[in-house]
């Protein structure tokens, strides 16, 4: 639209100095504007001669219309090279969720402080444990506590060779008790585990297959 | 250039000791934040049934509580759990005869302990941190696995952190011993982990577990400079 609108001024433009030129020397008299602006198909002042006078957006150059972002596409794996390793996972879990949730603040927060880039930070999902206990007269078991393991994960992009026994150690040292921390690479399987499973789709992919 | 290196590393005992929890109040502060347990829940419904209950126009019929819940409050239930929690016996946590013991690895189990060996050095016996010669060919990382296993002479199953090296010490050798090839020696040293909790003790080996405080006594300055700088002792 705004280009359109420029293209016109620059015409009119061009129109106006030939039709200045011409008529400046066919006809010396003063020209009636309106007049003049008809003969031109020339737009008239909305109300004020200073109408559009801020305008600076036709004069950007052109963006592309921005992309909504896909949360489900996933980030770029980055590889292992000589002096540092590629993607990790470090995964914590625990029965107190309390202690897993600050543990797992607690690495990020120090990666941080380290230069250490952390590509994402997120949860997977909870496992509930049921513990069934013998009955103490009788072969009939009960079930005796409902345990649920919490699992926390924080994934590097890059860790470097020379940082690597630091962290870990320092990472061991403040381990709370009832913690298991793992450190791991990151692979495409890990990432496709944390969606939902499908049937309908997978139900329909087999019916074409077949 | 005429420097050999040679490879040697540290092994350390696992701590259990939950330090990061007591600098802030997270207890408090989570305990604030929470909200009420099915546990709870369940206590504070069965409080306000037994209050119902000795109200004076209690009727039975208008209640919809569960018959099981009837049977075993959850008062009764937190008995039971109470009774066990005081029939446990936890482990011991400072040991005064296994402290004393500086070659046990069972010793301060709060702290986090290194290891030295007493090894031959030229002419004289020192203590250090195990230690072997770099061999044409072999990672940093191997020469410090064999080290291990050669000093110990038992079964140390050891997790090493990484496979670049921690910490560097480098040392000219006295004028006497010096040759063309070799002026000095630049010891390097990894971070390993002991996997097993009680290894055996080889008989021959003058092996130490000691706490970093310990170090010093028994380390030469410039090696305890050195070393100190990567050792932790939190």
């Amino acid at each position: 639209m705004s280009n359109i609108y420029r293209k016109l001024q620059v015409t009119v433009t061009q129109q106006r100095s030939i039709l200045k030129q011409l008529l400046s020397r066919a006809t010396p008299s003063i020209q009636h504007p309106l007049l003049w602006a008809a003969c031109l198909n020339e737009r008239q002042y909305k109300g004020m001669p200073t109408h559009g006078i801020g305008r600076w957006r036709h004069l950007l150059p052109k963006q592309a219309p921005k992309k909504k972002k896909d949360r489900s596409q996933q980030r770029q794996m980055v590889p292992a090279t000589d002096t540092s390793y590629g993607t990790l996972n470090v995964q914590v879990s625990g029965y107190d969720m309390t202690v897993v949730e600050h543990y797992s603040q607690y690495i990020h927060n120090l990666c941080n402080r380290l230069g250490i880039r952390v590509a994402e930070s997120y949860a997977l999902p909870t496992k509930s444990t049921e513990v069934m206990l013998m009955q103490e007269q009788g072969n009939k078991t009960y079930v005796d506590a409902v345990l649920k393991t919490h699992q926390r994960v924080v994934q590097f992009s890059s860790l470097d060779a020379y940082l690597c026994p630091v962290l870990v150690d320092v990472l061991l040292k403040n381990q709370p008790e009832g913690v298991q921390l793992s450190v791991k690479e990151h692979t495409e399987a890990d990432f496709q585990a944390r969606f939902k499973a499908r049937p309908e789709l997978e139900g329909l992919i087999a019916q074409i297959n077949q | 250039s005429p420097w050999g290196a040679v490879g040697c590393h540290r092994v350390y005992k696992d701590t259990r000791c939950c330090r990061f929890m007591l600098t802030l109040n997270y207890f408090q502060m989570e305990l604030e934040k929470s909200l009420l347990s099915d546990h709870e829940l369940r206590l504070m419904e069965d409080a306000e049934r037994m209050s119902r209950k000795q109200a004076d126009d209690y009727d039975s019929d208008e209640e919809e509580g569960r018959d099981d819940q009837e049977i075993m409050m959850a008062q009764d239930l937190e008995d039971t759990w109470e009774q066990r929690l005081k029939s446990f016996q936890p482990a011991p946590r400072f040991r005064a005869d296994a402290d004393k013991d500086l070659t046990s690895v069972q010793r301060c189990l709060a702290d986090s302990l290194v290891l030295l060996a007493e090894q031959q050095v030229g002419a004289e016996k020192l203590w250090l941190l195990p230690q072997a010669a770099w061999q044409e060919g072999e990672t940093l990382r191997q020469t410090a696995e064999r080290a291990l296993s050669s000093v110990s002479a038992a079964d140390f199953k050891a997790t090493f952190l990484g496979n670049a090296p921690c910490g560097v010490y480098k040392y000219k050798l006295p004028k006497a011993t010096r040759t063309e090839s070799s002026i000095g020696t630049k010891v390097f040293f990894f971070k390993a982990i002991l996997a097993d909790s009680a290894p055996g003790k080889a008989p021959n080996s003058a092996l130490l577990w000691l706490k970093k405080s310990e170090l010093q006594k028994y380390l030469k300055p410039a090696y305890m400079m050195k070393v100190d700088r990567f050792v932790l002792s939190l």
